[in-house]
C-alpha cells in the first residue's frame, strides 16, 4: 500500500512546472534559438553592436503585445496598433511645430493615441460591435488621417538631444523602456484589482459581472491602455531612426504583437494571459528576424523560413506541453 | 489500468514522433549549416587578382519584391559571380524606413565587407551609414540618393540624376499639352528616389509658363494598388489632358489605363519612367508616349564593382558617383527592347551575349 502511493517525487516537479508555465518553454525555445544562431553565426549575440540592434527589433514589437495581451485575455483585439503607432508622432511633431515643449508634444501624441482607443472601447463595449470590426475600421480610418495631416511626405522629429535620447535616440532607450514597461504590466496584471479583473472577466464574463466586477469599464480601460502603448511605440520608433514616417508600422507590426502574444501563451480566444511571455514571445520573433537576417537569407525566401521556424518554435511548445502533462517527460 | 496503458502508448508515439521530427530537423539544419560552411571556406580566385576572401556585399531595398529591382538584382549577381563575391538582397517590401535601418544594422553586426541602400530618407540614414563606416564597412548609395547638402556620409551614388530627369519629363509635358489638367501619380510621396523627380517636372512646367494644372497623386508602393488608383482618378477626371508617373509600377499603371480606356485617341498623353515589360510593350502600340530609362542592371553591377575595387585596394580606389543614365525610350527607339528578352532587362535568367551590329543611335 505505501508502495503504491509513492509517486515519482522528483522527475514529476520539474516537468510539471515545465507544463504549467508558459514562460518557461517559450523562455526555453527562445534560449535554443539564441543558441543556434550564436553557432551558425558568431556576431549574433556576444557584442554589443549586435545585442543593441537584437533589442531594436524585439523593442517595439513588445510594447504593442503588452496591451494586446491585456485586450486578448478579454477576448478581444486591436487591430488599429500599427496605424495608431504611425498616427501618434505626427500628433507630437504638430505639437511642438505649434511651439509646445517636446515633452508635452509626446504627451499630447500619446493622449491623440489614447483618444483612438476610447473611440474602440466605447464603440465596441457600448455599441457592442465586436472589436475586430470596430478596430479594422478606426485601422482604415487612422491610416488615411495620418496620411491626410502628414500629406504622405515623412518629417523629422526634435533634434533635442536629451529628449530624443531618451525617447528612444540612444541605442538601449528603447529595451530599457520595454523592460521597464513589461516590469510595469506584470504588476499590473498580477498584482493589482485591475489586472485581477481584467483576467477573471476574460475567464468568466458572466460569473465576474455576477460577483461585482465591472467588465464594461474595465474593457474601455484596456483598449486605452493597448492604444497609449502603441502610441508610445511609434514616437519611440520615430526617436529611434529620426525620421517620422506614414507608411511606418502598418499591419505588419500589429500581426507581430499578435503573434508575440500568442507565441508567449496569451490564447487568441482569451481567459488568460501573460505579459512575461509576451516579452519573451516577442524575443522569439526579434532572434528570428535579426538571427536569419544575419545568416544572410535573402528577401525572397525570408519570409518562408520565419514562417517555418514560427510554426516550428510552437509545435515544439504545445507538445512538450502534452508530454510534460502527462508526466512522462 | 487498461486507461494508463492507452496513455503510455500515446505518450510513446508523441515522443518518438518529437524525436523523428527533432532528429529530422537537426539533420537538415547541420547540412544547411555544413553548406554555408563549405562555400564561406572557399577562397575566390578570378582574373589578374591574387585569392582573397569571398567578400560579402548586403543590398539594402526599400521595395524587395518590386519588379523594377529584378535587373539590379541580375546585375548583382553577375557582377558578384564575375568577382567572386557573395551577396545579401535584403531591407523592407513596403518601404518601411524602420525595417530598412534594421537590415542596415544587422548588417553591421555581421560584419558584412559592404553595404549598398537607397537612402530614401533624408535623415533615416545619416547615423546607420555613419556607424557602418565607423566599423569599416564601405557604404554605397544606389537608386536614390541624400538631398544636396545633407551630411550623409556615404561613399558614392550610382543612379540617376533624379531632379534632372523630372525636370526634363517636366519640358517634355511642357511640349506634349499646351493647357489643361495634368496629373502626376507617385508610388510613395516624399521618397527620395522619386520625390525629386516630381519636384523637377513640377518645377519644369511651372517654368513653361503654359496653363497646365497639376495634380499629384500619390498611388501606393505595390503595383497592383497602383493600377486601380491611377483607373479610379481617371474616371473621376476623363477631361484630364495628361497621365505621368515618375515610379515604375505607376507607369505601368498610367500605360495600361491609357490602353482600356484608347486614351490616345482621345487626346491624352502618357508617360512615365523605366522598362517593366508591360510598359515597354504598350509604348511599342503607341499607347504610353514615351518611358525614361535608369539601366536598373547597372545600378547592381557598377556598385559591385565598386565595392570589390574599394575591398581590393584597400580603400584606396572605388567609389565614384555615376549617373546611370537618363535616356528617353518612345515608339521610335523601343525596337531593341522588344526585340531582345535578356537579364539586362529583366526579362529573362538566362546568361547571354547579346549581338549587335549598325550604326548606334543617340
Amino acid at each position: 500500500m505505501t508502495d503504491a502511493q509513492k509517486p515519482a517525487k522528483r522527475p514529476r516537479r520539474w516537468s510539471g512546472a515545465l507544463g504549467r508555465s508558459s514562460e518557461i518553454r517559450i523562455f526555453a525555445v527562445a534560449l535554443i534559438l539564441c543558441v543556434y544562431f550564436e553557432t551558425v553565426n558568431h556576431d549574433f549575440l556576444l557584442t554589443g553592436a549586435s545585442l543593441q540592434n537584437l533589442s531594436q527589433f524585439i523593442a517595439p514589437v513588445a510594447i504593442i503585445a503588452f496591451g494586446e495581451i491585456m485586450l486578448m485575455i478579454g477576448g478581444e483585439i486591436d487591430l488599429s496598433a500599427g496605424m495608431v503607432f504611425a498616427f501618434a508622432p505626427f500628433i507630437m511633431y504638430f505639437a511642438i511645430e505649434a511651439g509646445l515643449p517636446p515633452w508635452l508634444g509626446m504627451l499630447a501624441g500619446v493622449v491623440a493615441a489614447g483618444i483612438v482607443g476610447l473611440i474602440n472601447g466605447a464603440v465596441t463595449v457600448y455599441l457592442r460591435i465586436p472589436s475586430f470590426v470596430t478596430t479594422l475600421g478606426t485601422l482604415f480610418f487612422v491610416n488615411g488621417l495620418t496620411l491626410t495631416i502628414s500629406r504622405g511626405t515623412p518629417v523629422s522629429p526634435p533634434e533635442n538631444s536629451a529628449f530624443a535620447a531618451f525617447m528612444g535616440g540612444w541605442g538601449y532607450s528603447e529595451i530599457i523602456w520595454t523592460l521597464a514597461l513589461a516590469a510595469f504590466m506584470h504588476v499590473l496584471l498580477r498584482h493589482t484589482r485591475w489586472g485581477l479583473h481584467t483576467i477573471a472577466s476574460g475567464a468568466n464574463p458572466l460569473g465576474a459581472s455576477e460577483a461585482g466586477i465591472q467588465v464594461r469599464r474595465l474593457k474601455l480601460g484596456n483598449f486605452i491602455l493597448a492604444a497609449l502603448l502603441a502610441g508610445l511605440t511609434g514616437i519611440l520608433e520615430g526617436f529611434r531612426i529620426t525620421s517620422i514616417d506614414p507608411q511606418a508600422g502598418g499591419n505588419q507590426i500589429m500581426f507581430l504583437a499578435v503573434a508575440a502574444a500568442v507565441i508567449g501563451g496569451t490564447p487568441l480566444a482569451g481567459g488568460s494571459g501573460t505579459i512575461i511571455g509576451g516579452l519573451i514571445g516577442a524575443a522569439v520573433l526579434g532572434i528570428l528576424n535579426d538571427g536569419f537576417t544575419l545568416i544572410g537569407i535573402n528577401a525572397f525566401t525570408f519570409n518562408m523560413i520565419l514562417g517555418a521556424a514560427i510554426l516550428g518554435a510552437m509545435i515544439f511548445n504545445i507538445h512538450v506541453v502534452r508530454l510534460a502533462r502527462k508526466g512522462n517527460l | 489500468m487498461a486507461q494508463s496503458k492507452e496513455d503510455k502508448d500515446e505518450v510513446q508515439g508523441m515522443r518518438r514522433g518529437l524525436l523523428q521530427g527533432a532528429g529530422i530537423s537537426a539533420a537538415l539544419a547541420l547540412m544547411g549549416g555544413m553548406g554555408g560552411m563549405i562555400s564561406s571556406a572557399q577562397a575566390a580566385e578570378g582574373g589578374s587578382f591574387p585569392a582573397h576572401k569571398r567578400w560579402k556585399i548586403v543590398f539594402v531595398n526599400h521595395v524587395t519584391t518590386n519588379p523594377f529591382f529584378v535587373p539590379t538584382q541580375y546585375g548583382i549577381q553577375d557582377a558578384t559571380a564575375l568577382l567572386g563575391m557573395d551577396y545579401q538582397w535584403t531591407g523592407s517590401a513596403n518601404a518601411d524606413i524602420g525595417e530598412m535601418v534594421n537590415a542596415v544594422n544587422a548588417a553591421i553586426a555581421a560584419k558584412a565587407d559592404a553595404i549598398a541602400v537607397p537612402i530614401v530618407d533624408p535623415k533615416a540614414f545619416d547615423k546607420p551609414i555613419q556607424a557602418a563606416l565607423d566599423a569599416g564597412i564601405p557604404v554605397f548609395a544606389y537608386n536614390a540618393d541624400a538631398p544636396s547638402g545633407s551630411t550623409n556620409p556615404r561613399l558614392a551614388y550610382i543612379g540617376q540624376d533624379l531632379y534632372l530627369s523630372g525636370y526634363q519629363m517636366g519640358e517634355r509635358i511642357a511640349n506634349l499639352i499646351d493647357s489643361g489638367l495634368v496629373a502626376l501619380f507617385i508610388a510613395t510621396p516624399g521618397q527620395l528616389n522619386i520625390q525629386p523627380r516630381l519636384d523637377g517636372a513640377v518645377a519644369a512646367i511651372k517654368k513653361s509658363g503654359k496653363k497646365i494644372d497639376v495634380q499629384t497623386i500619390a498611388t501606393g508602393a505595390t503595383v497592383n494598388e497602383e493600377l486601380s488608383k491611377i483607373k479610379s482618378f481617371y474616371l473621376g477626371h476623363q477631361d484630364l489632358k495628361g497621365m505621368f508617373a515618375v515610379d515604375a509600377g505607376s507607369t505601368q499603371g498610367v500605360a495600361v489605363t491609357m490602353k482600356e480606356s484608347n486614351l490616345p485617341s482621345k487626346g491624352v498623353h502618357g508617360g512615365g519612367f523605366d522598362l517593366l515589360p508591360r510598359t515597354v510593350d504598350l509604348i511599342n502600340e503607341g499607347f504610353l508616349d514615351f518611358t525614361i530609362d535608369q539601366q536598373p542592371y547597372v545600378q547592381g553591377f557598377y556598385t559591385v564593382v565598386q565595392a570589390f575595387t574599394f575591398l581590393a585596394s584597400g580603400g584606396l580606389v572605388g567609389p565614384a558617383n555615376v549617373n546611370t543614365g537618363l535616356k528617353f525610350v518612345t515608339k521610335g527607339t523601343v525596337d531593341p527592347y522588344l526585340n531582345t528578352s535578356t537579364r539586362y532587362e529583366g526579362k529573362s535568367t538566362k546568361a547571354q551575349i547579346v549581338p549587335r551590329t549598325g550604326a548606334i543611335k543617340g
